[in-house]
């Protein structure tokens, strides 16, 4: 293909990351150092309502002459950041509690690192391995099951995430079935929702509950690819079922096992639905979660738009930085196959 | 020596048994009690003891419930209809030599299945099971079997869709993703299909530019355009929101469109260029029939991905250009009683009646969709 | 598929809405309108008499004080009605985004009283229906039955509590709106209010003090007698617990009282009475802030889509309509009487509650309330670090807004 058919075809795709993507970025780079802001004047105003009349001096935005609010940006260097990080208060509380991690969780948005690292790295191994076992077992079901079982695996996967999230706070908020039942059984008060340990456990399990399906697919087709030859050979030569597994199977999913990896990393560090269906945001709170809160409107009817852009970019540093590593390989492949 | 070699030994067989059960038990059993709970009224659907919660004994006995009669209609009318998909199954797996000309028979089935699925449940499930419950109602010893066993209510689903006019929001939520679906495809088959062909250094970049920004967080990107969108009056606008979605899709769409082109040799191509095509004849003529099961598998994942998105809908939109999925979050900060609780748990439960038929009809293409991205990958 | 599944719902749908038939109205309404406002009964009894005109369809929300700027400000406006509380009036009239209503008075609101127009430099900028605050609601039979008098002061609400508890007759004796968020930044304004005026010294915030402090502890205090999943308790969970009899005692709004006597609902019709909020120190004033509800509409909208929100305004706002319900909420209306159930209302305003200090500054530190205050009940934060927290994250929100 030439280079003026290829332009030509990429152009619209191309134009549209650009315009919709790489362009947001930079004005998320370029707003993360300054505060938008109304501008504002002093007025003394008199304000009468069902509690009587009163006088009083505020700060309003000023008006045009169509009536509508103007914005200015302001200038404020590292200043969005410095309130992100809070360096200086890192610093006072490393030096009175020292590096415990429940104090420096008083800032928010280490609170929120903690968890979106948590989310992300603690389900893996768990998706990973479930994945595996449900497609080992699948694998050796009759046929005339495996349809169904597919569908039924599936099912977890597809759902809208606020809405899984829900049918399991469900089961478990207040007295729900499952709270209930754990009550019945261990016979004492319990509540799920009072507490963040508990809270974060149940959000865990949503996303294993949620992604073990994906890893489950990946692997089951891997597993019809599996050359039975070799697996007969060690048969022959006495490997027991577990070292079939061991030496043989594992190897020869591991691409897909980095794959699914990848694509868990990539989608754990955006936990967000989660938060929404359990409304745990009193408890828990993830990087995305953070950029949100800024984005809405706030009591008073603004946004945070300079500390939302600052949340952005340092989420995007992260993903980046967890990254490196696959981007790295992407590389190499790449070069190799040129080569 | 094939089939000692394969079979499993006895305590394997049913520690694999155990592990599918349970598994098929935790990943149904919260779906289910949903439509559990919203098929009846709210002293019931928050009851403690399970067993209320599902036989509904307050429900039974407030607006009565599905007898011996309705519950064996109810299993026939499933049976007939997973009998007559098995049937035409074969239709759904040989997809992958769909073409143009067979695309629309293709559709054509899947009305049938619509038709078939509005006759099995609501004619025979209702006017002729209330008809035999009546005819029963009169015949001695018969008559236990028209006896209301299970609480059952559609109260809140009619409330839900009528009263409340979720359909207002199902329509955006039709529009919405019907927007993401074919702008995503469109612009992302062509930049799929030239991406598999080329081999250059800007195709590479173009790539690696897609998959990082595949990995980007969404919220930073409504960071970026919000305040943009508001200022040109894009507010509330359903256009605003496919746009972005489109954006947030596309690394995606041209990253699995690639890996089901690169499927396609390239032999085809050349063949047809020497025919006489040009490129563009060539990816039309020859190359897009035989893509419609990457183009349905993709196009299945970009509706998953507008249909299932809050973050975005819920900061672009408003109460009435607003999709189903923040309007159910929406409901729960409505609801100020008992029976508005239980209303929205039936909007969750119907919002999700579309994804259930969606693997249903589309489990393979799902699975294919899956895979493929990481073969290829 | 997808438009027969359009096609199929919009057939359904439309059969089913002849179920819904509209009652009659004296003034159709033939312009497209529509509102957003919170949901509970009082709006419910306010939009549908005005759906009952035609052509309207408003939109409850709880959440609707997250929405309304952004959806007043996009051109034309979303909505050309919009129910707005105190402090969420000052959010929209900040931003200009409110037109004036005095010449639509003049011709179409013959029915209003001088104290339902709220005025900014004497021009009317909208019409408050109704007074709202919270104050105490208790179980009359329970209190009877252990010899408990009335609580006056949060003192005496724990020592009640505490017997409660003991006697074991209900699951927990306290309920509070303490979900994470704006209600339980309102609870701790509440609560300060019964210890101090003013949350401000000029422009700096002043909450980390020995008020401050007390608040804390009293809020944790109470804490200890309620579900213990507070954090997600809002008005309507506590509502709930009451009519299913699982509380005794709470503080909640006065717009929640008529659903305690409704017999769908309520297992506990007729036992559940009023009183006003406690006070913090003993012959203070109630530490409760005094609302108000009403109506507003946008600026940017037609004059003539103006004219006839007003006029569908003034039909659900009409004297005769609210004085049908009046178990509904405290109106401002010359028809009301006042139910038994506005009574904690009544007593509340009556002991000196301070209307709540709207402002763009109150809403600010609101705001930062409810987001900071979670940690210090949970144990995550002491009392000191909390209330240093609240003045750093106040100050840091102001100054991107330019407040300071």
């Amino acid at each position: 293909m030439n280079k003026k058919t290829f332009l030509i075809f990429t152009m619209p795709s191309f134009i549209m990351m650009v315009f919709f993507i790489a362009i947001p970025l930079f004005l998320v780079f370029f707003q993360s150092f300054h505060f938008k802001q109304d501008i504002l004047e002093i007025v003394e105003r008199e304000k009468c309502d069902p509690f009587g009349c009163k006088t009083e001096i505020l700060k309003v935005p000023v008006l045009d002459e169509k009536g509508n609010r103007s914005k200015i940006n302001i200038w404020v260097g590292w200043e969005n950041y410095k309130n992100i990080l809070k360096f200086v208060d890192l610093n006072s509380i490393i030096q009175n509690n020292g590096y415990s991690w429940s104090a420096i969780q008083s800032i928010d948005f280490y609170k929120a690192l903690r968890f979106t690292l948590t989310f992300t790295f603690i389900t893996l191994p768990f998706v990973l391995i479930f994945g595996l076992c449900l497609a080992l077992c699948v694998n050796n079901l009759v046929n005339r099951l495996k349809g169904p079982v597919i569908f039924i695996t599936l099912l977890p996967f597809i759902i809208t995430p606020v809405i899984g999230s829900l049918s399991i706070k469900w089961l478990f908020i207040g007295d729900g079935i499952i709270t209930s039942f754990l009550e019945y059984i261990l016979e004492k008060d319990i509540s799920v929702f009072a507490k963040a340990w508990s809270i974060e456990l149940l959000v865990l399990f949503y996303k294993i509950w949620h992604t073990t399906p994906f890893a489950f697919v990946i692997f089951y087709a891997a597993l019809q690819t599996v050359d039975k030859d070799r697996i007969e050979a060690a048969f022959v030569d006495g490997a027991n079922r577990f070292q079939r597994l061991r030496y043989i199977v594992i190897p020869h999913i591991m691409p897909l096992i980095v794959f699914v990896t990848l694509i868990h990393l990539m989608d754990a560090y955006r936990v967000f639905d989660e938060i929404v269906g359990f409304s745990a945001e009193g408890f828990l709170n993830s990087l995305q979660w953070m950029t949100y809160d800024f984005l809405r409107l706030d009591d008073s009817g603004s946004r945070y738009i300079g500390r939302a852009s600052a949340t952005s970019m340092l989420t995007m540093i992260g993903i980046v930085i967890i990254l490196i590593p696959v981007l790295r390989r992407v590389f190499k492949e790449q070069k190799e196959k040129r080569n | 020596m094939e089939s000692k070699l394969f079979n499993l030994s006895l305590t394997l067989k049913v520690i694999v048994g155990i592990s599918i059960m349970l598994w098929t038990f935790i990943a149904l059993f919260p779906l289910l009690w949903v439509l559990i709970m919203s098929i009846k009224l709210p002293v019931d659907s928050f009851a403690a003891n399970p067993l209320n919660v599902i036989i509904g004994p307050n429900t039974l006995k407030q607006v009565g419930g599905l007898s011996f009669i309705n519950l064996m209609f109810l299993c026939l009318s499933i049976y007939i209809y997973f009998k007559f998909f098995k049937s035409r199954e074969n239709y759904f797996l040989k997809i992958n030599n769909l073409t143009n000309n067979k695309l629309i028979s293709f559709l054509l089935l899947i009305l049938i299945f619509i038709a078939l699925f509005l006759a099995l449940f609501l004619f025979l499930n209702t006017h002729i099971a209330n008809f035999l419950n009546n005819f029963f109602e009169y015949v001695p010893f018969l008559k236990i079997l028209s006896k209301p066993l299970i609480g059952f209510t559609t109260k809140h689903f009619i409330a839900v869709w009528a009263e409340n006019e979720f359909y207002k929001q199902f329509l955006n939520t039709a529009f919405v993703t019907l927007g993401v679906v074919t702008i995503s495809l469109t612009v992302g088959t062509l930049a799929g299909y030239a991406l598999s062909r080329s081999n250059t250094m800007i195709a590479f970049w173009l790539l690696v530019a897609a998959l990082v920004f595949r990995a980007l967080p969404h919220s930073v990107l409504v960071t970026g355009y919000l305040e943009l969108f508001i200022d040109y009056g894009l507010y509330g606008k359903k256009i605003a929101v496919i746009i972005l979605l489109v954006a947030i899709n596309q690394p995606f769409t041209i990253w699995m469109l690639r890996s089901f082109f690169m499927n396609i040799p390239q032999d085809l191509d050349d063949a047809a260029q020497i025919d006489g095509c040009n490129s563009f004849q060539a990816f039309w003529m020859i190359i897009m029939p035989l893509m419609w099961p990457g183009v349905i598998t993709t196009g299945l994942f970009s509706f998953l991905l507008a249909y299932n998105d809050y973050l975005v809908c819920a900061l672009l939109l408003d109460g009435q250009s607003q999709t189903m999925v923040p309007a159910i979050m929406q409901y729960f900060n409505m609801e100020t009683t008992m029976t508005d609780l239980v209303e929205s748990i039936a909007a969750a439960a119907s919002i999700t009646l579309p994804l259930f038929i969606l693997v249903m009809f589309f489990q393979k293409q799902i699975v294919s969709g899956l895979t493929q991205g990481s073969v290829k990958g | 598929m997808k438009k027969l599944f359009i096609l199929f719902s919009v057939i359904a749908s439309f059969a089913l809405i002849g179920f819904s038939s509209a009652k009659a109205c004296e003034n159709k309404n033939d312009v497209p309108l529509t509102s957003l406002s919170a949901g509970f009964d009082a709006w419910k009894v306010v939009t549908s008499a005005m759906e009952e005109c035609g052509n309207f369809t408003p939109t409850l929300d709880q959440d609707y004080k997250d929405k309304i700027v952004a959806a007043l400000d996009s051109n034309p406006s979303q909505y050309a009605l919009a129910g707005v509380s105190a402090s969420t009036n000052v959010s929209v009239l900040d931003a200009g985004l409110t037109r004036p209503l005095d010449d639509l008075i003049a011709k179409h609101g013959g029915a209003l009283q001088d104290n339902q127009k709220v005025t900014i430099n004497g021009q009317v900028m909208a019409i408050a229906m109704m007074t709202n605050a919270q104050h105490l609601f208790y179980r009359e039979d329970i209190l009877n039955d252990l010899g408990i008098d009335v609580p006056t002061t949060y003192d005496e609400v724990i020592k009640a509590a505490k017997i409660i508890q003991n006697a074991g007759v209900v699951d927990y004796p306290l309920g509070g709106t303490f979900a994470a968020g704006w209600n339980l930044g309102e609870e701790f304004i509440n609560m300060y209010l019964g210890y101090a005026d003013t949350f401000f010294d000029e422009n700096m915030p002043a909450v980390n003090n020995a008020n401050g402090y007390e608040t804390l502890k009293m809020l944790k205090k109470l804490t200890e007698y309620m579900d213990p999943e507070y954090l997600t308790s809002d008005s309507t969970y506590v509502q709930q617990q009451f009519q299913q009899g699982k509380i005794a005692m709470a503080n909640l709004w006065a717009s929640r009282a008529g659903a305690m006597d409704n017999a769908e609902e309520s297992s506990v019709v007729g036992l559940v009475k009023f009183a006003s909020a406690p006070t913090t120190i003993r012959g203070g004033k109630p530490a409760s802030t005094l609302w108000w509800d009403g109506v507003v509409i946008a600026k940017n909208i037609s004059d003539e889509e103006a004219e006839a929100a007003f006029k569908l305004a003034m039909v659900g706002l009409d004297p005769s309509n609210l004085g049908e319900s009046p178990e509904a909420a405290p109106w401002i209306s010359s028809a009301f009487d006042p139910a038994p159930s506005n009574i904690g209302a009544v007593m509340t305003a009556k002991g000196g509650a301070a209307p709540y200090p709207a402002s763009a500054k109150m809403s600010t530190l609101h705001g930062v309330l409810g987001n900071t205050l979670p940690d210090y009940l949970t144990g995550a934060a002491t009392a000191k670090a909390t209330l240093e927290k609240i003045e750093a994250d106040y100050i840091t929100a102001a100054t991107e807004k330019g407040l300071l």
